[in-house]
């Protein structure tokens, strides 16, 4: 069996020992946030055009391209009274069970209307499985908890056209 | 596949277990003895990685009896995936292996390519051989950072984790998440690279062979880890071959395979890599190849840097109306854009029918994926040869003349993740 | 010249209690210690720079339930944690740790007990402190906590073999039993960790190894046998095993201070006790540096480094001690 040069063994005890003189790798987390970078797929979020009507018609492609079935849209005719978005048809229900999904951003992708987005909010757990399920009201607010994001024009290039444009 | 004839042996003959190959059993004379105690290691033990349930016969100190039984984690992707379209079906392999994640992701998104005969773009040949290969070198911290703990070597996973840290970081921002990315499409990669990511990945490809000689150095040459690993759960190459080894327990027992060089796939065929090989088929030797291994995927990525420096502005997708996603700015413009892009989401492409089996060298060796399609929007039939369960096969074999503390070297020097042994 | 009754007492009672200090901050400071080798903050929630974490500890413990296995020995498995650490806590008493000072119109020297046969005496309780550990194990019934047991046993008694012979080579030159006159001795001559380098090397490894600390952590290898022989212990109870483990880590170190490094007494300024602190945490420091840098040993190779490697130094140590103080 070969044996190590008993020099050599004590060549570890320099690796830990050097170690207690560097910065401390960990982060304090509530404390600190690092920065995500701007790509990172966190918290869903639905969006508005400008005059205040919503992007979402209710068409459900997201709900079809999602790969964890967790979007649920009931569409419902937009009224001359009631105009809640710009097509003909708006989203009555939309809710997005956080519990089931894998934020893979597939819902984005399929939006043709760039209405959904995955945001860089990683912030989400809740005590109850309940809490989250987020209905539309949610999803369409600002989020709550607001994380720092990395250089956009750096690390996101080409920015691509649905998030420049929501 | 080429077993280097000067070799040394490892032992004579055979000791794969007979009848059943995967259970050690106790020996005639020990059978009913008072002495004999059953342990189960798992499946919730502090050293098994995930879910293992080892059921260990001890007399004494020394391992006698010992039977795997696995499940725990089944979740049935297989069959999950036959029920999604093709397209939605990406997001599952990635989930199987977690530890390396990009490779699993690529078996399949091949098999769609040449099930569908799809030319992907060279960028995004480069930019996937990229990713694998700093997935492998994820894959083999996570290892070696675990395998170290196992033995009592704390503090390595720490040093470990802070590599697998920055690897992440890469993933995170070119792919959008720090673990199961959906970043390979069919046809090419869902974005185009962002221009940040060559400086960071320089900058870790200049720090990765530095942090491997610190491993080095901690691990190396300590006597009392050659102690522990040296002579221990030993696989001959013959065995290892019968038993259908492959990846670093493979080339740790003397067989020079690998399928990056024996069927080239993406980009190796342009690469200048080495293969490490070690012919002693011990714990020591898995542990050195997984560390040459870092060394040979770090110059692997730095190859693939100064490739893809040079492609700025290609595409990074074929471009393939009837299965690749239309461009964004399209949708607005284009009502034939549109329509497509409606087709691919709710009914999905249609791959041609046939069957067809793609096969590359994931972190933990042979990755199969075996896709039967019966021309429709769904695969009729997806099935996984999953390394990390055959290696998990060789366990019984390798645990002769094992105690205790070498059992817990032993299956953690096989490397298997338990998702993917039961998928 | 011994102290009168009453101020033996407040010794032990100030002593004791200092002791559990220390165990308490040893805890912090391991963490701390390995924490930044390790690229780690360690505890820094809980006060200023963690500092209160001991007490934070201290409260969880106490508050947590004490959970019983069902087919445990009851006497035996309650008693077990308390005799660990009662003799644990024991041994310290004849450790000298200064001169001894004069207050008011009485004389109070630097130990609890100055024995005649201190050393003898520290062997005699840590040998008792290993029963506790072994009974434990066994009467938890459970499988682990047995093999830990078995481990304990076989480890303890083979090291303190060669613990013990490490040290006779110290009392050869020291020509006494007595730690009080074995520092004395060192500070008129000289210390004894040059001449009796052998024995000091052999005194820290199967110090290590008696006090089941990393890379002699067989009894409770975490990854082996999920805790040891306190697998099925929990709340307080396991609190008073890990403080008989952290106590006997700190009067072995204590120990080798007294034995190889003079005690109390410093290369200069007569600080006492806190020269004594300072030798203390070096020593301490290096337990900690064994266990973030060493992976564990195998329990053959472990056994062989006792009996094959150690144990043959310090006899030879001890012999060719004995044979140079008898020449000269």
């Amino acid at each position: 069996m070969a044996r190590g040069n008993p020099i050599d063994s004590v060549k570890g005890f320099g690796v830990t020992f050097k170690q207690i003189f560097k910065k401390p790798i960990t982060q304090q987390y509530p404390e600190y946030k690092r920065p995500v970078y701007p790509r990172f797929r966190g918290r869903h979020r639905l969006h508005v055009h400008e005059n205040g009507l919503e992007k979402c018609v209710g068409c459900s492609l997201c709900a079809a391209a999602c790969p964890a079935d967790c979007i649920r849209v009931v569409a419902a005719e937009n009224t001359a009274d009631n105009r809640v978005s710009a097509g003909e048809r708006y989203a009555r229900i939309y809710e997005i069970n956080m519990s089931r999904c894998i934020f893979c951003g597939y819902c984005e992708l399929a939006c043709p209307f760039d209405a959904i987005t995955l945001g860089n909010e990683y912030e989400i757990s809740e005590y109850s499985r309940d809490d989250l399920i987020y209905t539309k009201d949610m999803l369409l607010a600002e989020p709550i908890k607001k994380v720092p994001v990395a250089d956009r024009d750096l690390y996101d290039t080409p920015i691509p056209y649905y998030q420049e444009h929501s | 596949m080429a077993i280097a004839s000067d070799r040394p042996r490892i032992y004579e003959s055979s000791r794969v277990p007979s009848p059943i190959p995967t259970v050690l059993q106790v020996p005639e004379e020990l059978r009913g003895s008072e002495d004999l105690l059953q342990v189960n290691f798992g499946p919730n033990h502090p050293s098994t990685h995930g879910v293992l349930r080892l059921i260990v016969d001890l007399h004494g100190e020394n391992v006698v009896g010992l039977e795997a039984v696995i499940g725990y984690l089944h979740t049935g992707f297989e069959k999950n995936m036959e029920q999604k379209t093709w397209w939605k079906a990406i997001t599952y392999p990635e989930r199987i292996d977690y530890l390396s994640f990009q490779n699993n992701e690529l078996v399949f998104v091949l098999a769609i390519e040449k099930l569908l005969g799809l030319e992907v773009p060279e960028k995004a040949t480069w930019m996937r051989t990229c990713l694998c290969e700093l997935n492998r070198i994820h894959s083999h911290l996570v290892w070696l950072g675990t395998a170290a703990l196992e033995l009592g070597a704390i503090s390595m996973f720490w040093y470990c984790f802070r590599e697998r840290d920055s690897v992440l970081d890469l993933y995170e921002m070119v792919c959008g998440a720090r673990m199961h990315t959906r970043y390979f499409q069919a046809g090419g990669l869902a974005e185009d690279i962002p221009r940040g990511f060559f400086p960071e990945a320089r900058k870790f490809v200049d720090w990765m062979p530095k942090a491997v000689d610190d491993y080095e150095r901690l691990v190396d040459q300590n006597e009392i880890w050659l102690e522990r690993t040296k002579g221990l759960g030993l696989l001959s190459a013959e065995d290892a071959i019968a038993l259908g080894q492959s990846g670093p327990v493979l080339r740790g027992s003397g067989v020079d395979w690998d399928l990056r060089r024996a069927q080239p796939y993406l980009a190796y065929e342009q690469l200048d890599f080495r293969v490490p090989t070690y012919p002693n088929g011990d714990v020591w030797d898995r542990y050195k190849v997984h560390m040459d291994e870092m060394r040979e995927s770090t110059r692997i990525v730095a190859q693939c840097l100064d490739r893809l420096e040079g492609m700025e502005g290609q595409p990074w997708i074929a471009d393939d109306r009837k299965v690749v996603l239309p461009p964004r700015e399209e949708l607005h413009t284009s009502m034939e854009s549109l329509i497509h892009h409606f087709k691919i989401v709710t009914e999905g492409y249609r791959v041609p029918e046939g069957e067809v089996y793609v096969a590359l060298e994931s972190a933990r060796g042979e990755l199969g994926c075996y896709v039967v399609s019966d021309g429709g929007p769904k695969p009729w039939r997806v099935k996984f040869r999953a390394p990390s369960f055959v290696a998990l096969e060789a366990t019984a074999t390798c645990m002769t003349d094992a105690l205790v503390a070498d059992l817990i070297a032993i299956v953690g020097s096989l490397d298997t993740v338990m998702g993917e042994v039961d998928r | 010249m011994t102290d009168p009754w009453w101020i033996s007492l407040i010794k032990a009672f100030l002593i004791i209690n200092l002791l559990l200090l220390l165990f308490a901050y040893m805890t912090w400071v391991e963490r701390k210690v390995l924490a930044r080798m390790q690229l780690r903050y360690g505890p820094n929630r809980v006060g200023p720079f963690g500092l209160l974490q001991p007490i934070a500890d201290l409260i969880k413990l106490i508050r947590k339930e004490s959970f019983f296995p069902a087919s445990a020995v009851d006497v035996l498995y309650i008693a077990a944690p308390v005799f660990s650490s009662f003799t644990a806590l024991a041994a310290f008493s004849v450790i000298p740790f200064g001169p001894g000072w004069h207050i008011w119109k009485w004389n109070v020297s630097g130990e609890v007990a100055n024995l005649p046969i201190a050393l003898v005496v520290i062997f005699a309780l840590s040998s008792l402190g290993i029963y506790g550990f072994i009974v434990g194990g066994w009467a938890s019934d459970s499988k682990y906590a047995l093999l830990g047991s078995m481990r304990t046993c076989a480890q303890m008694v083979s090291y303190e073999v060669s613990l013990t012979f490490a040290v006779l080579g110290v009392v050869l030159m020291g020509q006494s039993l007595s730690l009080v006159d074995i520092v004395q001795k060192q500070a008129s001559t000289f210390w004894f960790f040059g001449p009796q380098f052998v024995g000091l090397v052999v005194f820290f490894v199967a110090g290590v190894a008696e006090t089941n600390r990393p890379p002699f952590d067989l009894p409770e290898a975490d990854t082996e046998l999920v805790a040891g022989y306190h697998t099925e212990y929990s709340g307080m109870r396991f609190g008073l095993f890990q403080m008989g483990e952290y106590v006997n880590m700190i009067t072995l170190s204590a120990l080798a201070v007294t034995l190889f490094f003079g005690g109390w007494y410093g290369p200069w300024a007569p600080l006492g006790p806190l020269w004594f602190l300072l030798k203390l945490f070096v020593i301490l420091f290096l337990f900690l540096w064994l266990r973030a840098t060493l992976p564990r040993l195998r329990y053959d190779q472990l056994m062989r480094v006792g009996w094959k490697v150690l144990l043959p130094a310090a006899t030879i140590n001890a012999v060719v001690t004995a044979a140079l103080v008898v020449a000269l």
